[in-house]
């Protein structure tokens, strides 16, 4: 009965004995100030991340309520510009926090009432004239939110002037423009409130990297997001990626147009790179795949600098397609793909090489390593 | 007595209490193993939803049998059950066989290895005599029942046993399994939130460790489970071993089926011992004829059908796995030949596939949402498994023809990583997978893995 026992140990030694012949000329052993926590990550996500970026949107929509009564209050195009602002204002804040569809807002469809487009022009104007309407339904979903406002400060006339006057003349307009905003309140409050009470516990403690995992929740809804709401929403649908045909009517902040949609694209960019990219000193999805000292095994250059570069590389190529995206998509639409083609390698950089190396685990079913 | 030493191996008895507790308790595992299946869910997400299914080379016409499947896995559990108490042990055990394979091959994304293991373990009960001894069948007709088996019956069970982990121990014996301590090194540090040996696990000496003794223990653990002095202490490691890979890893059932297998190695009076037990509690009286030896004496043309039988099944177990070696390439990038070889938890691989449709006249493109069309599970599998791919190319290519494209070509853009290594493009996105032919041949379209994995 020794002799396994005697073997296992004689093993065990060797393997050590290896490792620390092999350990010497790797020179990438984790940084001492970085370790792989989650726990620590997730707290950082929650209360400097999610928490004070749904605080800085609340705010914004509170202005944007605030302008919003005043100009139906008093139709005029001073009150007009002021809330079309505070929408402008209020819509780039949420571009920071759209990636953050887990949790409370996953449960409410925050997306769904906020930022699916194009809006739904006709169906808007149906729910104006007869007046009744269910946010609810899988229908109205396009026909809520910031695309919904779009439509109704940008596109319901022709001009400033025009789009006040019909606010003054119309109660329903100005009933529709109301109900809509006081819709987006009311879901993302719920969203708001969770997080500031238990769910913010919730969502730390729960430290695994199982289907149900805090951190595989959030690793699918990031990756879901920049594949399917920036990647192919903000630029591939509009250039026509999927069918061949560029389509810019489907484009975000439609009606508007001018800066605002690369503005828009950019600051949602911008808050998926910091997201990976995190700040120094702090955790993040970077310092986490530093500290489990993933790399490519081809090259040996770290995961995380490979990722960052193409995310940057990324940027770079959607920033060029200034200053107005609509003009783009319909003059030189070449661009639009090749910026795309950028985003796409770093959507399979963070879909497959990034979610690989955290070995989070998308589906419950049983599995004995593919 | 024939003289020479298989001879006289082949004509000597052991008593038939292994072969009836294995019957019992595989019988029972498997029936709650399919009751988990179906509890979770699986059944309906699995095999009802998805709009296509990635069947198996010349088993095309398996498929899932829509609101019937359910009566499938109704058929598996009661021939389960029936196999357990031994109640028309043939009947239920070749049902069992049966129902349960077919629910394999329904579906290649589901293939695991040890649902290949309990389609073995069936057929083998089928033309093993596990119903003779201890069961309802032996009750009701006690001319039928035998205490002694011919020794062969029980060691084909211990040679399945060890074939597979022989074979998981040789598959591990390469490059990134033993060098790298790869996929292991990404596995374990998800794992560091356990109580007591969470910490443990983001080191990455552990993961060579558990690398290594991994290896050494499927290679040498069947034999150190033949050996009658080292059998508890290597029981108790099989126990340690597989209730850790089930605490760290989601393999289901899989430890459960390999702990409970095991029992086979432990000796005749073990399993009398544990039988008798259950007969104590059953309110069974022992036996009359128990001291008595009622051997089991096959007619001699019976008995050369079976050890032909069992000769040419091992012969296959032995060589199956090696096919691999008539494919080119790297076996972990293309995986050809991979399946049916034991090659158990050896590969962290993850894909992304974007499909995309021409219509031949027009030439206008479209590109697919695989979700449209898969289930999760299906679109995880397929997107790193070049013969996958090609079976939803040729399904793409009939639906969108269905849709009134002409002539619809599709190209696949499929980027891959393996165990750490950045991801890179699996195939030739400018082949046309639509008029790739699905067959067993090597493929050429997989492009180049750029690196090497040595060994086994």
């Amino acid at each position: 009965m020794k002799k396994p026992v005697l073997l296992v140990v004689a093993l065990l030694l060797a393997a050590l004995g290896i490792l620390s012949c092999g350990k010497d000329p790797s020179g990438g052993t984790p940084a001492p100030d970085t370790a792989v926590d989650r726990k620590a990550l997730l707290t950082y996500w929650a209360d400097s991340l999610v928490k004070p970026g749904y605080q800085r949107l609340n705010d914004k929509l509170v202005v944007l309520k605030t302008k919003t009564t005043a100009f139906t209050a008093a139709p005029t195009t001073a009150t007009l510009l002021e809330t079309r602002q505070a929408w402008q204002a209020a819509y780039v804040e949420w571009q920071k926090v759209e990636l953050f569809e887990f949790g409370p807002a996953e449960a409410v469809s925050l997306r769904n009432h906020f930022n699916i487009y194009p809006a739904d022009a006709a169906g808007i104007n149906r729910n104006i004239s007869s007046g009744t309407y269910d946010f609810e339904l899988s229908t109205a979903i396009p026909q809520q939110g910031f695309p919904a406002l779009d439509y109704l400060l940008n596109g319901v006339a022709t001009g400033d002037a025009a789009i006040a006057q019909q606010y003054a003349t119309s109660a329903s307009h100005r009933r529709y423009l109301t109900d809509v905003v006081a819709k987006m309140e009311q879901t993302f409050g719920t969203v708001y409130g969770q997080w500031n009470g238990g769910y913010r516990d919730t969502f730390i403690n729960s430290t695994g990297t199982d289907a149900s995992s805090s951190l595989s929740r959030v690793i699918n809804a990031y990756s879901l997001y920049f594949e399917r709401y920036l990647r192919a929403g903000k630029v591939g649908i509009p250039a026509g990626t999927m069918t061949g045909t560029p389509l810019p009517a489907k484009m975000e902040a439609y009606y508007l147009r001018g800066a605002l949609p690369l503005q828009l694209a950019t600051t949602a960019h911008t808050a998926v790179q910091q997201f990976f990219n995190g700040r120094p000193g702090r955790p993040s999805l970077k310092s986490y795949l530093d500290a489990l000292g993933a790399k490519d095994s081809r090259s040996g250059q770290p995961l995380s600098s490979l990722i960052s570069t193409q995310l940057g590389a990324s940027y770079q190529q959607l920033s060029s397609l200034g200053p107005d995206l609509h003009t783009t998509f319909t003059a030189r639409n070449a661009d639009a793909v090749a910026s795309y083609n950028e985003m796409q390698k770093a959507v399979r950089m963070i879909k497959v090489d990034m979610t690989s190396a955290l070995s989070v685990t998308v589906t419950y079913v049983d599995n004995d390593g593919d | 007595m024939p003289g020479s030493p298989l001879q006289r191996y082949l004509h000597s008895f052991i008593p038939a209490a292994p072969l009836a507790t294995f019957r019992l308790a595989f019988g029972l595992l498997v029936l709650a193993s399919v009751v988990r299946f179906w509890a979770k869910g699986w059944i309906a997400e699995l095999y009802l939803q998805p709009k296509f299914f990635f069947s198996y080379y010349g088993f095309e016409w398996v498929r899932p049998l829509g609101g019937y499947t359910y009566g499938l896995f109704v058929v598996c559990v009661l021939c389960a059950l029936l196999v357990a108490v031994g109640y028309w042990y043939r009947t239920a055990a070749v049902g069992l066989f049966l129902s349960f394979t077919y629910i394999e091959l329904m579906d290649k994304s589901t293939y695991l290895n040890h649902y290949y293991f309990v389609s073995l373990v069936a057929l083998l009960l089928m033309v093993l005599p596990a119903g003779r001894y201890f069961s309802l069948d032996a009750y009701r007709h006690p001319a039928r029942w035998r205490n002694q088996v011919p020794r062969w019956t029980v060691d084909a069970l211990r040679l399945l046993m060890g074939i597979v982990y022989v074979y998981a121990g040789l598959a591990k014996l390469n490059s990134d399994w033993l060098v790298h301590a790869m996929p292991l090194r990404i596995w374990l540090p998800a794992k560091n939130d356990l109580p007591l040996l969470g910490p443990l696990l983001s080191q990455v000496w552990v993961a060579y460790a558990f690398s290594w003794f991994g290896a050494f223990y499927d290679l040498t653990v069947p034999f150190f489970l033949l050996n009658r002095r080292t059998r508890p202490m290597a029981y108790a490691t099989v126990v340690v071993f597989h209730v850790l890979t089930a605490v760290l890893f989601p393999i289901g059932m899989f430890p459960y089926v390999m702990m409970v297998a095991a029992l086979i190695f432990f000796p005749a009076a073990w399993h009398e011992r544990v039988l008798g037990h259950l007969r104590r509690l059953l309110r069974r009286p022992a036996p009359v004829a128990l001291l008595a030896a009622a051997p089991l004496v096959y007619r001699p043309a019976v008995r050369h059908a079976l050890l032909l039988g069992l000769g040419v099944f091992f012969l296959v177990q032995l060589l199956l796995p090696f096919r691999y070696l008539l494919y080119p390439r790297e076996l972990f990038w293309t995986e050809e030949g991979y399946r049916f070889s034991w090659r158990v938890m050896l590969m962290e691989k993850m894909g992304q596939v974007q499909f995309k449709v021409v219509d031949g006249r027009t030439g206008r493109a479209r590109l697919v949402n695989n979700y449209e069309h898969l289930s999760l599970l299906q679109e995880k599998m397929m997107s790193t498994q070049p013969d996958m791919l090609v079976q939803f190319a040729h399904y793409l290519r009939d639906y969108y023809a269905r849709r009134g494209v002409h002539a619809p070509q599709v190209y696949a853009d499929a980027y891959v990583s393996l165990n750490g290594r950045l991801g890179k493009s699996l195939i030739d996105p400018t082949v046309d997978l639509a008029r790739v032919r699905d067959d067993l041949r090597p493929k050429p379209w997989i492009l180049p893995f750029d690196d090497e994995i040595t060994g086994l």
